[in-house]
């Protein structure tokens, strides 16, 4: 279970105070696929880099199956990264040099796997998702959109997180490429049990989501 | 796949770059170990030099066949002999021989080096040439046969021999056989350049004071004023000339190099202000100060290499991790700790110097060699040369050798890779590395995961 309590981020930049998120409670059970929708620069990207530890909060508090972790220590969030979370992005993120399934066996590195049985995990997770083998050993720039998005989700899923968050996943992809990622997302939640909160324009696909959040000026109003 | 493979891999991803970074690499490290090389030589070379035990006494004010004064006695020979640490002497008798004095001709023209010495000749050439011939004097004379003279042919009547090789060793003998310079028989050493000119050979014959001499052997010194001289023993040269006793140098070795100072007091004490006396030491100290002075320039250089070399991993490792900011960002959001990714940083910059250096150590043995030669003599030449411009003059021992011996010591540093300058040129490479990876280490902690999610 996700509880957020009174989350505030404000940033200081040159133009004076940017409070991004103000005073957000949420609650998000376990399993659960909420999405989270708004106008650009209502804090949706800040939302989940908090609830991904990527940054930390100004005041408030993120508990995630009872563990606080604005309080972790640098190294503890480090794991938290590697072992309770996996991020899907609207670029994708994938690194450039190397393969699609090196890519997710990077991910596997991270979360403590031990070497040898990383490649199989990595094969299985690409072909859960619909890579070719041909297409696990090509390096993204020789991917297409879509295909780069399915390996992200892969690398995502690679050390069952308890969430997955998903900024715009499918920002890049066409409406149809964009419905099949989002399913994808949809069946692996139901399978593997996993939380998911993704970021979304796109209100069709927000309608089919268990639960959706909208953010206005830092302030969830729904 | 591993920190250290995704480091290696980066390394070889932009092959154009690496390669050029690769390739400033080389070179300084190239630079840093000829320079090594090229300071031990030296170093070396330096101590070599102070260790010289060789003194050589001459009568004050003399120099070569210029100044003026009277010949050292046999009598202060003695006292030099007697001297505490003197391990051995020979002694030289100078002379020169003019054309009325001999059937033999100078190998040497006088050039117009020589041409514009002779202009003090008609006065001053009877003042060293002590006993000898009237014709030069007479002003008459001088004034109609200036322009034909030859220059003269200069005789070192010696006990020793191999004290007129001009730094210290043998003399060699090209053909024929040494003479005993204990002698008083009417025989030679001729120059290879005079024998050549004169058509001598060993067992041939010339004519000098009046006397029929026999060449015993031919030397060659490969310095043409040498070459162009005749060797005699020095009581030969004594009673043709009519100077019993005289000698006119004295090469002395001291037992140990630490003794040459005490030596050399000590002989100012007893011989007075009737000598002049240098050591070998004293002489190398020109060639020392210039080794030295190349030997700072080679460790500037090892500084400058190591700094540049420094400087060119730094700024490419900064370009690096300016440019694949939103990677790190990436690998730090999917859990990778900042020491992973230091860690990556460094094995690319690591396998950069490495490559680097080992074309840069393979550059630097074969340029260290070349490197320390041109570094000597580009930097000595201008001295060497006009120290050693003399067209002629006499092959007075040790003071002729003197100027020999700056340019013999120059060139005789030798330039070897030890296994000390290797280890020391690898320690300099991994600080290179190591200097270039830290400052990009620091900013790769300082870029935030959040990175990731800005779009750009
Ligand atoms: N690092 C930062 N420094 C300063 N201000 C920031 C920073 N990150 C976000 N902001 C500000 O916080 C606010 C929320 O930004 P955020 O990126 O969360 O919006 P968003 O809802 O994701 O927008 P979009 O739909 O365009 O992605 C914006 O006003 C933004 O300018
Ligand atoms: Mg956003």
């Amino acid at each position: 279970m996700l509880v957020v309590k009174d989350l505030t981020k404000s940033f200081s930049s040159a133009s004076g105070n940017v409070t991004a998120l103000d005073k957000v409670n949420l609650t998000v059970q376990t399993g659960e696929f909420a999405s989270i929708i708004g106008k650009s620069g209502s804090g949706k990207s800040t939302l989940l880099s908090m609830l991904g530890a990527l940054d930390i909060p100004t005041s408030g508090s993120i508990e995630v199956d009872g563990v606080d972790i604005a309080k972790l220590s640098a190294a503890k969030q480090t794991a938290y990264r590697a072992k309770k979370i996996g991020f899907v992005f609207q670029h994708y993120n994938l690194i450039p040099n190397l393969t699609a399934l090196e890519n997710v066996m990077l991910a596997l590195e991270f979360g403590g796997m031990p070497s040898k049985k990383r490649k199989a995990r990595a094969t299985q997770l690409l072909t859960d998702v619909g890579l070719e083998a041909d297409e696990q050993l090509r390096k993204p720039p020789r991917l297409s959109g879509g295909q780069q998005q399915r390996v992200s989700i892969a690398r995502a899923l690679a050390n069952h997180p308890a969430i997955i968050l998903a900024d715009e996943p499918t920002g890049n992809l066409d409406s149809e490429t964009g419905k099949k990622i989002f399913d994808l997302l949809h069946r692996l939640s139901r399978s593997e049990k996993t939380t998911i909160l993704a970021v979304t324009h796109d209100m069709d696909i927000a309608g089919k989501t268990d639960r959706t959040f909208k953010l206005k000026d830092g302030k969830i109003t729904v | 796949m591993n920190v250290v493979s995704r480091g290696i891999k980066n390394a070889l991803r932009s092959p154009l770059r690496s390669g050029a970074i690769v390739l400033m690499l080389a070179v300084s490290i190239g630079l840093i170990l000829s320079m090594l090389v090229a300071r031990s030589g030296i170093d070396a070379q330096i101590k070599k030099d102070q260790a010289g035990t060789g003194i050589t006494i001459r009568p004050a004010g003399i120099m070569d066949f210029s100044g003026g004064g009277t010949p050292l006695t046999s009598t202060q020979l003695a006292t030099i002999t007697k001297t505490d640490h003197i391990a051995s002497t020979s002694a030289t008798l100078s002379d020169q021989l003019g054309t009325t004095d001999t059937n033999l001709t100078s190998a040497i023209d006088f050039g117009s080096f020589g041409l514009r010495q002779q202009r003090f000749d008609s006065s001053s050439s009877t003042a060293t040439s002590t006993s000898m011939t009237t014709p030069n004097t007479s002003p008459a004379d001088s004034s109609t046969t200036r322009s034909a003279r030859t220059p003269h042919i200069t005789v070192s009547g010696t006990t020793d021999p191999n004290s007129i090789s001009t730094d210290g060793s043998k003399l060699n003998i090209t053909k024929g056989a040494t003479i005993d310079g204990n002698s008083s028989d009417l025989i030679a050493l001729v120059g290879s350049d005079l024998a050549t000119k004169n058509s001598l050979s060993v067992g041939s014959t010339f004519t000098a004071y009046g006397s029929t001499i026999t060449v015993k052997g031919i030397y060659n010194t490969g310095n043409k004023a040498q070459d162009s001289g005749i060797i005699m023993p020095l009581t030969t040269v004594q009673s043709l000339t009519s100077q019993t006793g005289s000698i006119t140098s004295v090469n002395a070795t001291v037992d140990s190099s630490s003794n040459v100072n005490s030596v050399v007091s000590a002989l100012k004490t007893s011989l007075g202000s009737t000598a002049d006396i240098t050591s070998q030491a004293e002489q190398a100290a020109t060639s020392v100060a210039s080794l030295k002075s190349i030997a700072s320039l080679a460790l500037a250089g090892v500084i400058g290499a190591t700094i540049a070399g420094a400087v060119i991993v730094l700024l490419a490792m900064i370009m690096v991790v300016r440019e694949r900011r939103r990677e790190i960002g990436v690998i730090k959001a999917i859990g990778g700790s900042s020491r992973k990714v230091i860690g990556q940083f460094v094995a690319e910059a690591l396998t950069l110097t490495v490559i680097g250096s080992i074309i840069g150590l393979a550059l630097g043995v074969a340029i260290s060699g070349p490197m320390t030669t041109s570094l000597v003599s580009s930097s000595t030449s201008s001295s060497v040369t006009s120290t050693n411009g003399r067209p002629f003059g006499g092959p007075g021992g040790m003071f002729q050798g003197g100027f020999n011996q700056v340019n013999k010591n120059l060139t005789a540093v030798q330039s070897t890779l030890t296994p000390t300058i290797f280890v020391s040129a690898v320690g300099i490479t991994l600080l290179i590395a190591i200097v270039g990876a830290a400052v990009p280490a620091w900013f790769i902690s300082k870029i935030r995961p959040a990175e990731v999610l800005r779009t750009e």
